[in-house]
């Protein structure tokens, strides 16, 4: 009994799981909004095509993944994919997959709606000046659509990486899950999820002022 | 190969139906409870004292920043510590009306910002009091231009409230939970959550969109 008395207090060198867990939170986040952003990029433009049929059809991706739970759609890869495949992705696997896939819809939208944000005078103006269609988007579209996308984006980045928590439910150990396995281990829960909170905290604040400057710098008008 | 199977749904669908009952007990007292939440907070960023704008702000900032998972589990596990015994559906509830609020005031704080002080200045030349301007003038026409972010965010909460199966409630992702372990058919099971999600949700925002035209105003 004593032995384990001995592990059950909050030491020092928990700092460095604690550390470990934020390692694996960013890791997860960063590669799926690096995936998301591509796939939603893509789809997006696609989306902003004038033929009806091309435009409509990212949405059989984009609504289902919007409209359902990130945890439903994290069981469905994880259990449900080696079910019904011989592949058995890991949890780190399946974590990335899933959030990509989930940032790529949402990013998607994003992108779209700052295409379609762009006055159609902007596309008559460089039509005006010789330019193709191609290179009326290149050269006037994009630019203008950038400085719309870059503080919904980060917006969407803090959410994702909020989102992230989600993955400790499928047994990746991340901050949530080193937070509840120290807890459990400690009996401490208030104080271990306290840590927990803080550093979630400490690191999606600076985000979140940072998405706010940005809006404020790109504000335009017509 | 494997060939997907629905017959066990004959058995188990009325565990399904009652965890989409908890799901709507969650998600309709937790949007009640946000929403007043929301205004409240977002009428505190709103006043003229420091202190309760300091207070709205810490609470919008800190709940935005952190995720739902951890503030449920804080509620759920961390409480009791403190001496606080928690049950899981009052937990839920809180948990998720908390998250939801900070949401809310931001939006509802955006559509009272959209208010003109010239409605403020109407009101009192008319001899209404403070709170009479904001119950009978202010408040309606901000929460109408609030409600179509509104009605996202209650979508939001519909979807964030799956999260609530991990501190054991039976709602409809905790039953589909135990469904998977019963039948050992978790594709199948998780696929029919995430088609019925996406039905309420499309149902949920189709009814906004039809409100949301009844009731929009042009200032």
């Amino acid at each position: 009994m004593q032995a384990f008395e001995k592990y059950r207090s909050l030491r020092l060198l928990d700092s460095l799981q604690f550390l470990r867990g934020i390692g694996v939170t960013l890791e997860v986040t960063l590669l799926s909004i690096a995936i998301g952003t591509f796939i939603g990029i893509i789809l997006g433009i696609i989306r902003c095509s004038k033929n009806k049929a091309v435009s409509s059809l990212p949405l059989i991706y984009i609504e289902p993944l919007r409209n359902s739970p990130l945890v439903t759609q994290l069981f469905l890869v994880y259990y449900g994919i080696p079910m019904i495949t011989n592949w058995m992705p890991s949890a780190f696997t399946c974590a990335v997959l899933t959030l990509s896939l989930n940032t790529g819809a949402f990013f998607a939208v994003l992108v779209n709606n700052s295409i379609k944000a762009i006055p159609q005078g902007q596309w008559e103006a460089g039509y005006a000046l010789g330019h193709g269609k191609t290179s009326v988007f290149i050269h006037f579209i994009v630019p203008q659509a950038f400085r719309l996308l870059i503080p919904q984006a980060v917006t969407l980045y803090i959410g994702q990486l909020q989102c992230s928590s989600y993955v400790a439910l499928i047994s990746l150990i991340d901050l949530t899950k080193t937070g509840e396995t120290i807890s459990l281990r400690t009996m401490m829960p208030f104080v271990c999820w306290g840590i927990v909170f803080a550093l979630y905290f400490i690191i999606s604040f600076p985000l979140s002022k940072l998405a706010q400057y940005l809006e404020k710098k790109n504000e335009f008008a017509y | 190969m494997y060939t997907l199977s629905f017959d066990f749904l004959r058995q188990y669908y009325p565990m399904l139906l009652q965890g989409a009952g908890v799901t709507l007990l969650l998600t309709v007292c937790s949007l009640a409870l946000g929403f007043l939440l929301g205004i409240i907070v977002a009428i505190m960023r709103r006043s003229s004292s420091k202190i309760f704008r300091a207070i709205g702000a810490v609470w919008v900032e800190v709940l935005r920043n952190t995720p739902f998972l951890v503030q449920l589990f804080f509620f759920y596990y961390g409480l009791p510590e403190l001496g606080i015994n928690t049950n899981p559906i009052l937990t839920g509830i809180i948990a998720l009306s908390v998250n939801i609020s900070a949401a809310n005031c931001e939006v509802i704080r955006s559509g009272l910002m959209a208010v003109k002080n010239g409605y403020y200045e109407c009101a009192y030349a008319l001899g209404y009091s403070k709170f009479q301007t904001l119950r009978y003038f202010i408040l309606p026409i901000s929460l109408r231009i609030a409600f179509r972010p509104l009605t996202n965010n209650f979508i939001n909460l519909v979807l964030n409230s799956s999260a609530t199966f991990s501190i054991t409630i039976v709602e409809l992702m905790g039953s589909a939970k135990i469904i998977s372990a019963y039948t050992s058919r978790p594709f199948e099971i998780y696929i029919i959550i995430l088609v019925g999600y996406c039905i309420f949700t499309f149902v949920l925002s189709f009814i906004s969109k039809y409100v949301d035209k009844r009731i929009a105003i042009n200032l």
